[in-house]
């Protein structure tokens, strides 16, 4: 029951894995080469944003014995997660950074389920700094944030495999480790908490937040 | 000390996608080798006068470098090194500093001193693509002693590009997005990308 952490030691990693600006989660924070000999049954990886895709490409076996063992696999952003997990439909779309700069800008992210414990604290000021395209969710999946055509930027899929991933096209970490993007270190001050409480066993994924005893 | 070739760039692929057309250019006219990070051996850098890094290095990986960097560097190599130093690398150097809540008038650049890789280049013409400005850096890589300020940023100058000769060679290090992603807009990535081969290759002036 621990949260693991890949770093592929780029400077917007380590800001953000191993800075004070971010919520330090982690039980272990290792390079994707160490997969094979850190990952338990139980564990959730937690794959960072912009992680070079061909170190990830080369744990795929890996990755996948721990979903079929029961694990839980977190993949964000730009890592190309359609090459290393089962199952990603992925659209890519330019990045439109300077949306914010055209009149009445919005791009209509939205947390479609705000009950749901991962995006406990998020609004659409938390999910919303750039678009990097879209998914098409297995059928089952339950989707967690959404564009303003409705498309999937980020879903749970406990369907798949006997394990669970959550996916996503949003890129916090680069941008949170590059000192750019308030709403980025909004989301990891939200969701990293939020799940190392489901990767402990504090949380479930999909029930209210236990009750707390008196003494917590 | 050993004699470095006079020319040779090793394009250090850290990224998933592969380098630009320009780059595979010069790769195929024998400018450039590209390598992977694994594949980044003593004798493949001391094989070669330059090394260009991009913002996906693995930081941890090149720690164990620093040793063969430094050898390399005071036999002549030229390092450009683009993004935010957050591991010892260059034992000189101290971690990245970012800017305290810049705003537009902070990303301001002045050319505080000439260099080949920069020269001739409007600085106005990379403060912003589309008209959004803090991609080329947000702060700086304090600089080692003697080294000098190329790029500043904002009224204070933050030094976010700087020129440090070492030994026979140098660093140039550029605090920000790959160099070669700024003036995208004026059709400068292009100019930025072979600016940045002919440094380290020495076809250019050191500075």
């Amino acid at each position: 029951m621990r949260l693991i952490a890949t770093s592929c030691g780029t400077y917007y990693h380590i800001e953000t894995l191993e800075g004070d600006r971010a919520p330090r989660v982690w039980d272990a924070i290792v390079p994707p080469e160490d997969l094979a000999t850190t990952l338990e049954p139980g564990d959730t990886l937690f794959v960072p944003c912009r992680s070079p895709a061909q170190r990830l490409i080369a744990q795929a076996e890996t990755i996948r014995a721990h979903l079929d063992q029961g694990g839980t696999v977190v993949a964000m952003g730009e890592s190309r997660s359609d090459l290393w997990l089962p199952a990603i439909a992925f659209t890519p779309r330019p990045t439109n950074w300077w949306w914010w700069r055209e009149d009445g800008a919005d791009l209509g992210v939205e947390v479609t389920v705000p009950h749901h414990p991962l995006m406990a604290g998020l609004d659409r000021g938390a999910v919303t700094w750039h678009l990097h395209g879209h998914f098409d969710p297995p059928e089952g999946a339950t989707v967690l944030i959404r564009d303003a055509d409705g498309l999937a930027l980020a879903y749970v899929d406990a369907c798949t495999t006997a394990g669970r991933m959550v996916v996503t096209s949003l890129d916090p970490c680069y941008h949170h480790g590059s000192h750019f993007m308030p709403a980025t270190t909004r989301f990891l001050a939200g969701f990293l908490p939020a799940l190392r409480a489901i990767a402990k066993g504090e949380q479930g994924w999909t029930r209210a937040p236990l009750a707390r005893s008196a003494t917590d | 000390m050993t004699d470095l070739p006079t020319h040779g760039v090793i394009w250090l692929r850290s990224a998933f996608a592969e380098p630009s057309e320009r780059v595979a250019a010069a790769e195929a006219a024998g400018r450039v080798t590209v390598l992977t990070e694994t594949d980044l051996t003593r004798d493949a850098l001391f094989a070669h006068r330059g090394l260009i890094t991009g913002i996906q290095l693995d930081q941890d990986r090149a720690l164990c470098w620093a040793e063969m960097l430094s050898a390399w560097l005071s036999a002549g190599g030229r390092w450009l090194f683009n993004g935010h130093m957050v591991r010892p690398i260059l034992p000189e150097a101290s971690p990245f500093v970012p800017m305290d809540r810049p705003g537009r008038a902070d990303f301001a650049q002045t050319r505080i001193a000439d260099h080949p890789i920069l020269t001739g280049i409007d600085p106005s013409k990379l403060e912003a693509n589309r008209g959004v400005a803090g991609f080329y850096g947000r702060g700086h890589n304090p600089m080692p002693k003697g080294a000098i300020a190329i790029t500043g940023l904002g009224p204070s100058h933050v030094p976010v590009d700087w020129h440090w000769p070492v030994g026979r060679g140098a660093v140039f290090s550029h605090a920000g997005n790959d160099l070669w992603g700024a003036g995208l807009e004026h059709g400068l990535g292009p100019v930025l990308t072979e600016r940045c081969i002919a440094w380290a290759g020495g076809d250019l002036p050191c500075a």
